[in-house]
């Protein structure tokens, strides 16, 4: 048990069940009173896993991340990636991805990128917009 | 007699038989792909299943889980790197056969025990599931609902290494599903008044992200720049005589029975399954010592007990509502997709399709012997030529465009997002995230029939817990939430009289 993020841990859901409770004693009736319930029960186990951490728990290490470096460009692309589909059109924002995330995290052979990228789009542009019909957000060169 | 008729041309309709063949042959693939796991695959595949027949959805998570379990084996045995969690068992003797020289025998060794615990396993689901679902006919919406707790409870408390947390996750489960309008007053509650929180937070939505998005962060920090070389891979023929498969016979029995009894079990997974079974068939050895050395038993035990486990954790999943294991969380959720509430009504009202989900669970462990078979298995293994890298944008794609397809909206990537890093550090801070789930699943039934009850009662709670059934269930519930208060106590006392 690391104890100071099983502190952290506990008073985040604490904090969360409390909130919860208070908003659902706003709300009428039977309404509330299950979400409320769950609300203070959900808050008492966050303090149970505090108070735990902070009786019992360690100052051992435990790392949130193996690479802390390729997990941040990894959710910064895709945080990008669901930003930009909206806005360039699901598959060409989809090929950018397969083509820039991998380049980023250290893949060194362009050609290989540009065909993977390729060969994948085509197969999910074959699946999902040939196959099952599904509508998905338009690509940017079609609005002009 | 007519349930029977309507059960085989259910599942023996064109669709359904294509979709266990292609997804058994998709299942190898992902199971021979280290990062990649059948929850994973499921999770990603469940949005696609929207348009689809229950039973065409059904037949491709059958095949999908069955043909996962055995593809785990082949890179445990070429590479020692369990494919899946549940092959770790299966390095063990495998990786030191491969390396003697012998990878195909074991190859072939896995596959069969593979196709042979998973058919032990639904004849299991086929015979027991029945006879429980019949059980449950006397049950009102107090029992509902304490099945529903007791469902919470158990993957709360066995799931994952601290009680508390899992518990602590189950009540967010529950929590995350009351957002929505209330089904039974129609009040909206925790909509912070956006119009698309007034239909409650997408199961599946939250489910890839939760346990999609881990793995896709895991890839990308291993940063898998080259893949296997083809040398690596190569494999030479191999027989296996009949007298060597004789001598299995006694392992195999033994680790579909401890498969069986595991994944019934809610909690345990195929991974527990394996370790019990590979320590069983090594107890139960003339030449314990060979074990760890490139015994062939130790894979054919290793194999069939993590196969064993798949049907028979949908054994209290289908007939209770309780899933055994993650995947049988996920099989629930492909049910809610088409408009079936899981809980013990399930059996009762769709005997057709949960017969039918059953007779695939049966032909999907049996396809692995025709997809698993060894030139088959020589172009699996071809698949870990590819570098881990190309994954992590290609898997961030199918979960988006997976997601957007239930219900065009943009919000719901970012839902999936945020519900996966949460995922991401959940597991990193030891909170498991399958009593999460239950909890979405759940916790609508739970609600609707605790509120049912009091309604029936005029409010008095007494009834909750005074009916013999409820009264059973409620204690079983509450014994299972005190038992590791319990147990932790105990070792302390004993750890203290130790000291003495």
């Amino acid at each position: 048990m690391e104890r100071r993020q099983d502190i952290a841990l506990g008073a985040i859901f604490a904090a969360l069940g409390l909130y919860a409770a208070v908003k659902a004693a706003a709300y009428s009736g039977a309404s509330g009173t299950y979400p409320m319930v769950l609300g203070l029960v959900l808050a008492g186990f966050g303090l149970l896993v505090a108070v735990k951490a902070a009786l019992r728990g360690q100052a051992m290490p435990r790392p949130l991340t193996d690479h802390t470096g390729r997990v941040i460009v990894t959710v910064t692309a895709g945080a990008i990636y669901l930003a930009l589909v909206p806005v360039l059109g699901f598959y060409t924002a989809s090929a950018l991805v397969v083509v820039a995330l991998p380049a980023a995290l250290g893949f060194r052979k362009p050609v290989y990128l540009v065909l993977t990228a390729a060969v994948f789009v085509a197969i999910v542009w074959s699946v999902f917009s040939i196959v099952l019909e599904k509508p998905l957000p338009t690509e940017f060169w079609q609005t002009f | 007699m007519d349930i029977v008729t309507q059960i085989l041309s259910g599942v023996f309709a064109v669709g359904p038989v294509a979709a266990m063949i292609g997804a058994s042959i998709l299942g190898v693939f992902i199971g021979a792909l280290p990062g990649l796991n059948p929850v994973m695959a499921i999770a990603l595949l469940l949005p696609l299943t929207y348009s689809m027949e229950p039973l065409v959805a059904l037949g491709m998570v059958a095949g999908i889980y069955n043909g996962s379990m055995y593809g785990g084996a082949i890179p445990a045995i070429l590479l020692r790197i369990p494919g899946t969690p549940a092959a770790i068992a299966t390095t063990f003797d495998g990786y030191p056969m491969a390396q003697r020289g012998e990878a195909s025998r074991a190859l072939k060794i896995a596959c069969w025990s593979s196709a042979l615990g998973g058919t032990a396993s639904a004849i299991a689901l086929m015979t027991i599931g029945p006879i429980l679902a019949r059980a449950t006919l006397a049950f009102g919406p107090a029992e509902y609902f304490w099945i529903a707790m007791f469902g919470m409870a158990s993957i709360g408390v066995l799931v994952g290494s601290d009680a508390v947390k899992g518990l602590m996750a189950a009540t967010l489960g529950l929590l995350l599903g009351t957002v929505g309008l209330d089904q039974l007053s129609g009040a909206a509650r925790f909509t912070f008044d956006q119009v698309w929180l007034l239909s409650g937070l997408d199961l599946i939505v939250i489910l890839v992200g939760l346990y999609a998005l881990p793995p896709v962060i895991a890839l990308a920090e291993a940063a898998d720049l080259k893949g296997l070389s083809a040398a690596q891979l190569k494999l030479e023929p191999a027989k296996v005589p009949w007298s060597e498969v004789r001598s299995f016979i006694p392992t195999w029995v033994r680790s579909s029975l401890i498969g069986i009894g595991v994944g019934i079990l809610p909690g345990a997974g195929g991974n527990i399954a394996a370790f019990l079974s590979y320590n069983a068939a090594k107890s139960a050895s003339k030449d314990p010592d060979s074990f760890g050395k490139g015994n062939p038993a130790g894979v054919a035990a290793a194999e069939c007990g993590n196969n064993a486990d798949n049907a028979a954790s949908m054994i209290p999943a289908l007939t209770l509502g309780i899933p055994g294991n993650v995947i049988a969380a996920l099989v629930l959720g492909a049910l809610l997709i088409h408009g079936l509430q899981p809980g013990p009504q399930l059996f009762h009202q769709n005997p057709g399709l949960v017969g039918g989900f059953m007779v695939q669970m049966l032909l999907t462990s049996l396809l692995i012997l025709a997809v698993g078979g060894a030139a088959a298995t020589k172009v699996f293994a071809q698949v870990q030529r590819l570098p881990g890298v190309l994954l992590v944008p290609t898997i961030l794609v199918l979960m988006a465009v997976g997601v957007y397809v239930i219900n065009g909206r943009v919000v719901d990537l970012w839902i999936m997002f945020a519900a996966g890093l949460a995922g991401y550090v959940f597991e990193k801070v030891n909170v498991p995230l399958a009593p999460i789930v239950l909890g979405l699943i759940l916790g609508p039934m739970a609600e609707q029939n605790v509120r049912r009850a009091l309604l029936i009662s005029r409010g008095d709670i007494t009834e909750l817990v005074t009916r013999p059934i409820s009264a059973v269930i409620a204690l079983a519930t509450l014994g299972l939430i005190l038992f590791p208060i319990v147990a932790a106590f105990s070792r302390r006392r004993r750890a203290a009289a130790a000291k003495r």
